[in-house]
C-alpha cells in the first residue's frame, strides 16, 4: 500500500480501525444509516471483541502502510463477552509504553469506547483522528525502516 | 622484500572502494564495544586491528541470512515469476580471521555439488577476502586441530600481518588480492609474524570412528543437558549452512526467500505427522557434531569446521564444538 | 550449598541438583549433579549469571527426575512466575536460594580498578536475597543493596531513561540499528526461563504470524512479540540479552514493561506466590486516560 493522493495533490491519511463487532462496528453502522458523513480515509477491520485484538495487528497495520491506527470497542461494563474490553485496556496500557520505547509514534495510535448507539461519536472521533493524522503527515518512519 | 601498507592507507582504500560502488564489509564496534562484521559506507567506524575479536561470521556475505530467490505476481489468471537477479557487485571484506576465511574452501564443494548455487557462487567470485594474521589466541581457538594456523592463507586473497606500529605487511595469494593492493604498498625489509598456534590436542580420526560407532550412545544426551537449543552456535558458525525456504507476501504478490535455519531447533526435523526423528537436544547435538566430523568429510573429504571457536564464545552455557570433541576424545581414550 | 545439595541427594528428596559448576571451557554454567559424590562440582561465585530455572520446563532435563535448582533472587522470581502460571508446582522442586552479590559481566571490559563490572541489571537489583525458596544460603547482611530511589537512576534504568529522552524517530533509528544485527536465532527465547510454549507463535506457519526472515521487518515483529509476551512476567534476569549473539539490549524492552507494570498496577512479577498473571487479569479501576 502506498499513501494515496487525491487528484488535487494533498496527502490523504490511511487510518486502520480495528473495531469490535458488538459496539463500535454497530456505531459505525448507525453513523451510516443516519447519513452522518465521516472521512473515507478510515478502513474498518471488524473483530469479535477488543479483547481479541492482537497487538501484532497494530504492528502489521503500520508495516502495511497505515498512517494511524484506531482500536475501538464497547464501553467498560458493556462487553458482549463480559470482560474482553477490560483485558484489552490493560494490554494497551502496557503496549503503548513498549511502542514508545521503540520509537513508534504513539500519537498515531488511538483508542476509544464507542457503543452501538454512538453513531455521532464515531463520526466525530474518526474525523478528529483523520484531521490530526493529516497534520502529522504520512507515517513513513516505521514503514520505511521495515520495508527496505 | 616485503610490501607494507599503513592503517590510514587501508582506511582510504576503504573510502575509495565505497565511492567506486564496491560493497565493503569490515568489523564495526557497537556502543558497548563488541565488534560485528557489517557493510560500511565510510571508513571512520571501521576497526582495523588484528587483535579484534569479531562476534559474527563472514558467511553472511556469501550466504546471506536472508536471500530472495524469486518474486511472484498474480496477473489476471496467471502468475508471473521473476528470478532474483544474480549478485553482480564487487565486494571486499576486511579484517577476517584466517579460520573464518578458511571456511570458504570448505563450503565451495557443497554449493557446487548436485546443484550449482549461483547465489553463493556469484558472491564468492566477486568477493575479495582480506584477512589479518592472528596476534593472539583465546582458550576457544583450536585451528591447529583443524589443519589451520594463525597465519593460514586458505580462503584469503590477501593476508595482513600487524607490525605493531600502525602498519601491516601485505601478502597476496590471488589475482583479486594482488589487484586490490596494486600500487598501494611500499617496499620494506620488515616482515610480520603471527602469534603462536594453539596447541594441537585432538585425534580427529579416532573421534570420527567413535562418532560412527556410537549413534545411540547415552553420552549424547548426558553431556548436552545444559544445551538450551538456541542455535546461536549454528548462526555464528562460518561453516554451518542450513537454510529454510519460505514464501512471504500475499495471495496477490510475494517473494520466495531462503533464510538461515538451525539443526539445534526442535522444529528443524519435526514431521507433519508430529513425529520428530531428532526429538531431544542430545540427538540434535549429535547431528551437528556428526555432520561436521563424519558426514561432511565422508562426502567432501574435508571437515565442516575450521576451529574458529565462535560456537563456544557465543554459547550461553559454554558448549559448542570443542567441548563436545573433548568429551568424545575422553571416550575414545577410555576404550 | 554443597552440603545442602548432598543432603538432598542422599536423603532422596531430589534426583538431580541443577547448579553452577566450572565447565571444561573455564566458564561457569549449568551442571547436573545426580550423585552425592559429585556435589564438589558445584560452585558459587560472581560468574553464576545463567538463569537455571530455564531447565525446569525442558523436556530433556525433566527426565532426570525431581529437581533441586540453585537460584539467585531473580531466578527465584522466575520460578514463582512459572508456579503462578501452573507450569511447575513449587512443592515438586527444591529451590536452593543463594544470597547474591551481583554477577560480573564477563563479556565487558575491565573497569578503572581493573575488575570486571557488575551486569547493569545486577547493579540495581532489589532481589539479592531470594524469596519463596526452600533454603537461603549466604549472609543476608552483605548484599549491598541500592535503595530503590538510587537504583532507579543507575544501570539499565539510566540507559532506558537516556533512550526515552530521545525523539521517537531517534529511538526508532537506534532500535533499527540494533535489530539490524539480529539473526533470528531465537537464543533470547530459548534462554528465557519464561518462554516455555511448546510451539512459539514465531514458529507457526499456517498462517505466518511473524516473518521468519531476519530483515528489519521480521526482526522488529519478532522483538516486539517477544518483549510483549513477557509483559508483566519478565523478572529481569537478563538471560535474553546475555545470550544474544548480536549483543542487542533486549532487556531494555522488558524493563519498559516491568516499570509500567509496577507503576500502573503495582505488579512486580514473581514477588508473590499465587498472584494472577497481569495480562490474564484486570481491574475495573485500570486507568483509561488515553482512551476516548
Amino acid at each position: 500500500m502506498s499513501t494515496e493522493t487525491k487528484e488535487t495533490g494533498g496527502f490523504e491519511p490511511k487510518v486502520i480501525a480495528f473495531v469490535c463487532n458488538w459496539c463500535t462496528y454497530l456505531g459505525a453502522d448507525l453513523a451510516g444509516t443516519n447519513r452522518l458523513e465521516y472521512p473515507a480515509n478510515i478502513r474498518i477491520v471488524r473483530l469479535p471483541c477488543t479483547g481479541r485484538i492482537d497487538f501484532n495487528l497494530l504492528v502489521k497495520a503500520f508495516e502495511a502502510g497505515a498512517d494511524a491506527v484506531l482500536v475501538s470497542g464497547c464501553h467498560p461494563g458493556d462487553c458482549h463477552y463480559t470482560a474482553g474490553n477490560f483485558h484489552a485496556r490493560r494490554r494497551w496500557i502496557l503496549f503503548r509504553e513498549l511502542l514508545d520505547t521503540l520509537g513508534i509514534d504513539t500519537n498515531r495510535v488511538h483508542f476509544s469506547w464507542i457503543s452501538a448507539a454512538e453513531g455521532a461519536k464515531f463520526q466525530q472521533f474518526v474525523t478528529e483522528i483523520v484531521e490530526k493524522t493529516r497534520k502529522l503527515g504520512p507515517y513513513t518512519g516505521y514503514r520505511e525502516i521495515v520495508n527496505n | 622484500m616485503s610490501q607494507i601498507i599503513t592503517r590510514e592507507q587501508l582506511k582510504s582504500l576503504i573510502s575509495e572502494l565505497v565511492k567506486a560502488d564496491t560493497l565493503v564489509a569490515a568489523p564495526v564496534a557497537t556502543e558497548k564495544g563488541t565488534c560485528f562484521f557489517q557493510y560500511v559506507n565510510e571508513s571512520a567506524r571501521v576497526v582495523l586491528d588484528a587483535g579484534t575479536s569479531v562476534a559474527n561470521s563472514i558467511k553472511e556475505f556469501f550466504f546471506p541470512r536472508h536471500e530472495e530467490i524469486c518474486r511472484f505476481v498474480r496477473q489476471a489468471n496467471d502468475v508471473v515469476v521473476t528470478d532474483a537477479p544474480v549478485f553482480d557487485k564487487r565486494q571486499v571484506i576486511f579484517g577476517v580471521r584466517p579460520c573464518e576465511a578458511s571456511s570458504l574452501p570448505v563450503l565451495d564443494p557443497l554449493f557446487a555439488w548436485d546443484y550449482q548455487d549461483r547465489f553463493y557462487q556469484s558472491r564468492r567470485a566477486n568477493t575479495t577476502v582480506v584477512s589479518f594474521a592472528c596476534t593472539h589466541t583465546d582458550p576457544h581457538c583450536f585451528c591447529s586441530d583443524m589443519g589451520g594456523s594463525p597465519d593460514n592463507a586458505s580462503g584469503s586473497d590477501a593476508l595482513l600481518f600487524d607490525l605493531g606500529d600502525g602498519s601491516f605487511e601485505v601478502r597476496t595469494f590471488s589475482d583479486k588480492g594482488k589487484a586490490l593492493f596494486e600500487g598501494r604498498t611500499s617496499s620494506s625489509d620488515r616482515t610480520g609474524k603471527a602469534c603462536e598456534a594453539p596447541a594441537k590436542t585432538l585425534d580427529l580420526d579416532a573421534i570420527r570412528h567413535w562418532i560412527d560407532a556410537h549413534f545411540n550412545d547415552p553420552m549424547w544426551d548426558e553431556e548436552t543437558y545444559r544445551c538450551v537449543g538456541c542455535g546461536a552456535c549454528t548462526y555464528s558458525c562460518p561453516t554451518c549452512h542450513c537454510f529454510d525456504i519460505v514464501d512471504e507476501g500475499s495471495f496477490a504478490k510475494g517473494k520466495r526467500v531462503k533464510n538461515w535455519d538451525s539443526c539445534q531447533s526442535a522444529l528443524f526435523t519435526l514431521h507433519a505427522s508430529g513425529h520428530n526423528p531428532r526429538g531431544t537436544q542430545g540427538q540434535r547435538q549429535r547431528q551437528r557434531i556428526s555432520h561436521k566430523f563424519s558426514i561432511y568429510p565422508a562426502k567432501f573429504k574435508v571437515f565442516l569446521c575450521t576451529g574458529c571457536g565462535n560456537c563456544t564464545r557465543v554459547c550461553s552455557t559454554s558448549l559448542g564444538v570443542k567441548p563436545m570433541l573433548d568429551k568424545i576424545a575422553d571416550k575414545t581414550k577410555q576404550k | 550449598m554443597r552440603e545442602t545439595a548432598g543432603k538432598l541427594l542422599a536423603e532422596g528428596t531430589v534426583d538431580v541438583v541443577i547448579g553452577y559448576g566450572r565447565l571444561e571451557t573455564g566458564a561457569v554454567g549449568a551442571v547436573f549433579v545426580t550423585k552425592v559424590a559429585d556435589v564438589d562440582k558445584l560452585v558459587w561465585n560472581d560468574e553464576c549469571h545463567q538463569d537455571l530455572v530455564v531447565y525446569l520446563t525442558r523436556k530433556e532435563t525433566k527426565k532426570l527426575g525431581r529437581p533441586a535448582v540453585v537460584v539467585k533472587g531473580c531466578d527465584a522470581r522466575a520460578a514463582v512466575v512459572l508456579a503462578n502460571e501452573s507450569q511447575i508446582s513449587l512443592s515438586d522442586v527444591y529451590l536452593i536460594g543463594m544470597v547474591c552479590p551481583g554477577m560480573k559481566n564477563t563479556k565487558a571490559a575491565n573497569d578503572a580498578s581493573g575488575n570486571l563490572p557488575l551486569y547493569d541489571r545486577c547493579l540495581t537489583c532489589q532481589d539479592r536475597v531470594p524469596r519463596h525458596v526452600n533454603a537461603v544460603i549466604g549472609d543476608e547482611a552483605k548484599t549491598n543493596l541500592l535503595s530503590p530511589e538510587e537504583a532507579a537512576t543507575k544501570g539499565n534504568f539510566a540507559r532506558l531513561a537516556k533512550l526515552r529522552a530521545m525523539s521517537p524517530q531517534e529511538r526508532l533509528d537506534w532500535w533499527s540499528h540494533e535489530f539490524s544485527r539480529c539473526v533470528k536465532c531465537y537464543a533470547c527465547r530459548q534462554n528465557c526461563p519464561l518462554c516455555y510454549c511448546n510451539q512459539c507463535v514465531a514458529d507457526k506457519n499456517r498462517p505466518v504470524r511473524i516473518d521468519t526472515s531476519s530483515t528489519l521487518k521480521g526482526n522488529f515483529a519478532w522483538n516486539i512479540l517477544r518483549a510483549f509476551h513477557l509483559a508483566g512476567r519478565c523478572v529481569g534476569c537478563g538471560a535474553c540479552a546475555n545470550a544474544c549473539p548480536a549483543g542487542i539490549d533486549l532487556d531494555l524492552l522488558n524493563l519498559t514493561l516491568a516499570m509500567t507494570a509496577e507503576k500502573e498496577f503495582g505488579h512486580v512479577s514473581g514477588r508473590e506466590v499465587g498472584t494472577a498473571p497481569l495480562i490474564g487479569s484486570f481491574s475495573e479501576q485500570d486507568k483509561e486516560d488515553f482512551i476516548r
